[in-house]
């Protein structure tokens, strides 16, 4: 049955290894996209890993639907690598002014405030994908008990690097943007920085640790990873 | 140097998008109609990719502070000094000049291309802004753009012929490749999609057009997918049943079911048209959207050597029926 390939456009393709979230399916999807990648054929464009599915974007006016088919296929066959988990540790400064839901979550989980910070904070969380916007991971790994429904009114804004919960998921805002997430702390990583390459601090594939700092580490950190604002036209 | 001394509308500078990083979380972004932007380049002598201004519905007014030759592209009226200026031709600017760009009698986004382009730091590789993660930012009066080196002399008075001047219309009818995932929707809900008309809402943007008409039938397997990739062009359907066409601006991955993916020669139909325009969709096959995509990519050709100066252009009519037929032109050396 799988992997079906189907046609996204006239301008991609979707390779798809499954159809629910599976690890042992998501570390096929990145050892194809990777594949892919290194061979670097001259029609391609990029790659997109997703939970399930690995998108090929390539350039039609050099290969046809057909051609990228075959193409593909001797890739299918690569195996994730054992290579080293790679952990990326990410502090965050909990509750207070960094995390103002995070006496909700507790309330709601009948837990205490330590309790919530312990739980989130213990588990080693895989990043499945990145995607949504710029830094957005998607973790998987979240313990159960600290699940929390979104909020009813999204915020209109929510700082770069606010760690949240919603329903069964937990991650954090990589830039600032609107958000629903139940706020329970922030980090001051620059978790996405457009200078770097890569420009995201985690990738496909990486674990995620989460180490409750206090607020003075938070102040020391921040400095030290963000500069002055920029509003230049461009 | 230019000064913009006056920005009505969302003007922002773009290029043709910041591929690359989509892996990362990174829409791609980019000009939202990719003819006429480009068009608009190869009038100033151009690459495709050279950065320039999109603006919508309401062009700026421009002091130059240096010479320039820069050219319009859009259904619009423009003055220079005063002066009535035609859209798709390139003109010289000097020093002090003021140049007053009008409002789109058709369409939605209009464009402006400097020669040599409009300098700028590139963010990943592009100079696409996207103003959510603060790659650049909608640009404002009194901001002073720099514009990149270029030799000016021969790159003004270059006239797009009137036979490739694009059309605007707020009624067209789109080429869609079905799926990914037809299979959350139902027969009745495919047959919805492809006979109905929908009109483009004014919850539209540079992310998505969200469009009203007949609601769309999903199958039990019901709108909602794992989170997966968003091709340019995607047409979402949520629970709602109402389709959003997603754009230049779009995230990268996202959890509504796909009904279709219009065919990229169709994008910029779709992006110029305005708030209450209609959409008609046509199911296409990958292998008919594909060859319709490269008889647009060989006209291009054409009118890029053409206003280079590689072509020479003929009209002709033959049994009444007006042609343009180009032939090359030998470079002295």
């Amino acid at each position: 049955m799988f992997p079906i390939f189907k046609p996204a456009g006239d301008s991609a393709i979707a390779i798809i290894f499954g159809d629910e979230i599976d690890e042992n399916v998501n570390k096929k999807v990145h050892a194809v996209a990777e594949a892919i990648e290194e061979a670097a054929p001259e029609w391609l464009i990029e790659v997109v890993p997703t939970y399930t599915s690995v998108y090929i974007y390539y350039d039609p006016l050099k290969i046809s639907y057909s051609e990228v088919l075959e193409a593909v296929k001797p890739f299918l066959s690569a195996e994730p690598r054992e290579e080293e988990k790679r952990i990326i540790e990410i502090p965050v400064a909990y509750g207070g002014k960094f995390g103002p839901d995070i006496e909700f979550v507790a309330e709601y989980n009948g837990l205490t405030v330590e309790e919530v910070i312990e739980i989130h904070s213990k588990p080693l969380y895989r990043v499945y994908m990145l995607g949504f916007l710029p830094g957005f991971a998607y973790l998987g790994g979240m313990d159960e008990g600290i699940a929390t429904p979104r909020l009813e009114k999204p915020r209109l804004k929510v700082p770069a690097g606010s760690v949240g919960i919603a329903g069964k998921q937990t991650g954090w805002y990589a830039i600032e943007s609107p958000g629903g997430w139940r706020l329970i702390g922030r980090t001051p990583l620059k978790t996405f920085d457009p200078s770097k390459s890569p420009p995201s601090i985690v990738k496909a594939g990486d674990y995620v640790k989460f180490v409750p700092i206090s607020e003075e580490e938070f102040w020391e950190i921040y400095k030290q990873e963000w500069g002055e604002s920029n509003d230049r036209a461009c | 140097m230019i000064e913009l001394v006056n920005v009505p509308s969302l003007m922002t500078i773009q290029d043709l998008g910041r591929t690359g990083y989509q892996k990362f979380g990174v829409p791609v972004s980019g000009v939202m109609d990719e003819v006429s932007a480009r068009l608009a380049n190869y009038l100033v002598g151009n690459e495709d990719n050279t950065p320039l201004l999109e603006f919508v519905l309401r062009g700026p007014t421009i002091r130059f502070h240096s010479s320039a030759v820069f050219a319009i592209g859009g259904d619009i009226d423009a003055k220079l000094n005063g002066i009535p200026i035609n859209p798709w031709e390139s003109y010289w600017a000097k020093r002090g000049d003021v140049l007053e760009v009008g409002t789109l009698k058709s369409g939605m986004y209009g464009y402006i291309a400097f020669a040599g382009g409009i300098k700028c730091e590139p963010i990943l590789g592009s100079y696409s802004t996207y103003i959510r993660a603060n790659f650049g930012r909608a640009l404002k009066s009194g901001d002073t753009l720099s514009l990149g080196y270029a030799i000016l002399t021969e790159k003004e008075g270059k006239k797009l012929p009137k036979e490739f001047v694009p059309k605007y219309s707020n009624e067209s009818e789109v080429m869609v490749i079905l799926g990914p995932q037809e299979e959350h929707f139902t027969e009745e809900g495919i047959k919805t999609f492809l006979r109905s008309t929908y009109e483009v809402t004014a919850e539209s943007d540079r992310m998505g057009y969200r469009l009203e008409g007949p609601a769309i039938e999903h199958s039990e397997k019901g709108a909602d997918i794992i989170t997966d990739a968003i091709p340019l062009g995607s047409i979402q359907v949520p629970k709602s049943g109402k389709p959003i066409i997603m754009l230049a601006d779009r995230q990268t991955t996202g959890g509504y079911a796909k009904i279709g993916v219009v065919a990229r020669v169709d994008i910029p139909k779709v992006a110029q048209t305005r708030p209450g325009g209609k959409l008609k969709f046509r199911a296409a096959s990958v292998e008919e959207a594909q060859e319709a995509l490269r008889r647009r990519e060989t006209t291009m050709e054409v009118i890029k050597m053409f206003l280079l100066g590689e072509l020479r252009a003929y009209k002709l009519k033959v049994f009444e029926e007006e042609l343009i037929a180009f032939t090359k032109v030998e470079k002295k050396r």
